[in-house]
């Protein structure tokens, strides 16, 4: 497989970090289990995250700092969330840093800079308030305009950072309540505050992620130079929206790094457990339902990878694009960790016994993810606004539409060329209904019609997956169908049967990922990668949840899927479309001690 | 303001009343285009999906916060009266998807013409 320069950081991070299952190495299970036993800020790891630089991938090259695009990002955020999510998240809210990039003057930028690389500044978010959630427009948080600035009034819960961060992104109201255009949007550094006017909220005792400040923060007359606001007065919402496309899309990042060690802590068990005289991995139920895990993750893959780097390529798609991963990806992989917890048997529950007990924590942790940032329902309902012209859209499309799609789908997929640099500054409120990677199903289906003549494609693979890709146009074509018969309404009171219809629609949105991430990276991605099973499978699994296929699709398949999972966990590789190589413990020897036969049906 | 534009700010009210009471729900007659959209139920995203159903019908693309910067039936029609060519919406009060048919596509791919369904696959064997 090549050496992908955009992977190398990750890889990096992930060696100095050390074998999580070591009690010495930064971050071990065993550390991050007592952190969160105890309840405590991780501050010595976050301290220790600073000093490796790891902030200045959260800062764009132009403004100081080293990140490029957001497919390195994924690939780092993972590292630290197969670690521990606490963490992850913590040291992650700097990708609220992305508003002003987006939107901040050049002073704005540079001491925004200067603050998160140099002074190893953090900060946090406030939006949502007690009484109003995300009813954003209706806070109660105003900002009154006085001489050189603004006074804030009103309080910010709960947020993550709230107190232990030195700057926030505060969303006031300087209009009517309910007004879009009423909220602004300011960058409040509180060491320019005074002392006096604003406070923070005490920690809120939470389920998961239980060593996060999460707390909030108050102001009482707290003046505000004009220098923080960003942008105009009345922009915050339109900003507010824009940057929640962006960290919806990477919350999806938070997701997979839980989701690998859940799947790689069970298999530890399951490989070495024997009972009936095999080892519970040999047992073909539980060697389903691991498998089926690992085809979750590399579904998700294809989906996070490719919005990843069509956030460089398409930004002005993301109102659909985000809404899609947001969903799909944190919830397909909230259903996988709980579909392996059985195979871990009592012990998925207990918070001491094997590897440190973290099972249970990440089953705890990772259930905020598919909810905050925008829910399950608001991004779903966000997606059901945008179904007519989604359907207008890929109606509308001619021949030289579909020319620059297959364009752009190269740009998105191939993973060979690096994806070009996010221009943040070109985010739409609505993509005005395109959605390249269903709306160039087309383009992939006559690709896998071109293979027909490939010598180096299994022609039996071929002829599966062909007949799945056919069927997803015919889902797509009746999804179309279903959107144009049907009464569009505004409001919040659309029928419960349409959110179905948007959970499908993410699915077949998946499926195409998938099979676009194939047929432009299987040269580049390695042997089992190529040679297409784990797609059959995958498109398989997606496609049943929607439809009366057969339960399996072909034994030798998963059975070869098991065995490549065995493989990375042996090597102990990251279970991805991108296997990095995980930090290798010098005490734990890994032995090659399976002898699966391949069955052949 | 010229007779013109004020006919055609009439053509945008009345398109966007008519819009407004078949997705909402309302009698369009107890829509007072003075008054703020919010107030009829169309919160902040429902206004930017509004925008696009404008830009389909007059084929021009529109400042995506229109309806938030001119948040009134009546301050919207005038911005969009005095700056574009509105005269589309005068013609057409119904959605154009069901009439798109993407021939274009269709004949394209050589897989559509060959559906089997969910019930014919895998019949090969697998």
């Amino acid at each position: 497989m090549a050496q992908l320069k955009q992977y190398q950081v990750a890889e990096a991070l992930e060696q100095d970090l050390g074998d999580p299952n070591l009690a010495e190495s930064i971050m071990s299970f065993q550390k991050v289990m007592e952190i969160d036993e105890k309840e405590t800020f991780p501050k010595a790891e976050i301290d220790w995250l600073y000093n490796w630089n790891l902030q200045d991938y959260y800062v764009p090259q132009n403004c100081g700092g080293k990140f490029t695009n957001f497919e390195e990002f994924v690939a780092i955020v993972r590292v630290l969330c197969r670690r521990d999510q606490t963490t992850g998240i913590a040291f992650t809210t700097l990708f609220w840093s992305f508003l002003c990039w987006m939107a901040g003057t050049p002073e704005q930028k540079a001491k925004l800079s200067k603050y998160i690389r140099e002074e190893h500044g953090a900060l946090c978010l406030g939006y949502s308030e007690k009484e109003h959630g995300s009813d954003l427009v209706n806070g109660d948080l105003t900002a009154t305009k006085v001489p050189g600035g603004y006074l804030l009034n009103g309080e910010k819960w709960p947020i993550n950072r709230a107190t232990i961060s030195g700057l926030s992104f505060v969303l006031a109201r300087t209009g009517e309540k309910g007004e879009a255009k009423g909220l602004s949007l300011f960058t409040v550094y509180k060491q320019e505050l005074a002392e006096s006017e604003y406070y923070n909220l005490p920690k809120i005792y939470t389920h998961g992620i239980r060593g996060s400040d999460m707390s909030g923060i108050g102001f009482k007359n707290c003046f505000v130079p004009d220098s923080m606001l960003l942008l105009q007065e009345g922009d915050g919402l339109e900003l507010g929206l824009k940057g929640f496309q962006i960290t919806r899309t990477f919350c999806a990042a938070f997701s997979q790094g839980a989701a690998d060690t859940a799947l790689r802590t069970t298999l530890n068990f399951a490989l070495q457990r024997v009972v009936y005289n095999k080892t519970v991995f040999d047992l073909p139920q539980p060697r389903k339902t691991l498998t089926d895990a690992f085809l979750d993750i590399l579904i998700c893959d294809c989906e996070t990878i490719g919005a990843a780097r069509g956030f460089s390529v398409v930004p002005q798609q993301f109102s659909v694009w985000a809404a899609v991963v947001k969903y799909f990806v944190t919830t397909q992989l909230e259903s996988a960790i709980n579909n392996v917890y059985p195979v871990l048997g009592s012990r998925f529950y207990m918070r001491e016994e094997h590897d440190h007990g973290i099972f249970q924590k990440i089953l705890r942790d990772n259930s905020i993810i598919s909810m905050f940032d925008g829910s399950t329902v608001v991004n779903l309902h966000a997606l059901i606004l945008q179904f007519r012209q989604l359907t207008k859209q890929r109606r509308r499309r001619k021949p030289d539409t579909m020319a620059a799609i297959a364009e752009r789908l190269v740009q998105i997929f191939s993973l060979e060329n690096p994806a070009p640099n996010f221009e943040p500054e070109k985010l739409e409120l609505f993509g005005r209904g395109a959605d390249d990677p269903l709306q160039g199903l087309e383009i992939a289906l006559n690709q896998l019609e071109e293979l027909k003549k490939a010598p180096d494609v299994d022609q039996g693979m071929l002829s599966k997956l062909t007949d799945l890709g056919n069927l997803i146009l015919e889902e797509l074509d009746a999804h179309d169908n279903v959107i144009a018969d049907s009464k569009f309404e505004f409001g919040h009171d659309q029928s419960p049967e349409l959110f179905e219809i948007a959970k499908k629609y993410c699915n077949l949105h998946a499926s195409a990922c998938c099979l676009h991430m194939w047929i432009y990276n299987r040269k580049l991605l390695g042997e089992f990668f190529a040679k297409g099973e784990w797609l059959v499978l995958s498109i398989h699994r997606l496609l049943k949840t929607m439809g009366t296929l057969p339960y399996s699709i072909s034994e030798e398949y998963s059975e070869n899927v098991a065995q490549e999972l065995v493989k990375l966990h042996q090597e102990n590789k990251l279970y991805s479309i991108v296997p990095i190589q995980l930090a290798q413990s010098k005490n734990i020897k890994q032995e090659d001690n399976t002898n699966v036969k391949l069955i052949n049906v | 303001m010229s007779n013109l534009s004020m006919s055609n700010q009439t053509v945008v009210e009345n398109w966007l009343k008519s819009q407004l009471a078949e997705q909402l729900s309302l009698d369009a007659d107890s829509i007072n285009v003075s008054e703020p959209l919010t107030r009829y139920g169309l919160d902040s995203i429902d206004a930017v999906t509004m925008v696009g159903d404008i830009e389909d019908v007059i084929d021009e693309e529109l400042p995506s916060t229109l309806f938030w910067d001119y948040p009134t039936i009546a301050k919207s029609a005038q911005f969009l009266a005095d700056n574009y060519d509105v005269s589309a919406l005068g013609k057409t009060t119904s959605e154009p998807i069901e009439e798109l048919e993407d021939t274009a596509i269709a004949t394209a791919t050589p897989a559509k013409t060959k559906s089997k369904g969910w019930g014919g696959l895998f019949g090969r064997g697998a």
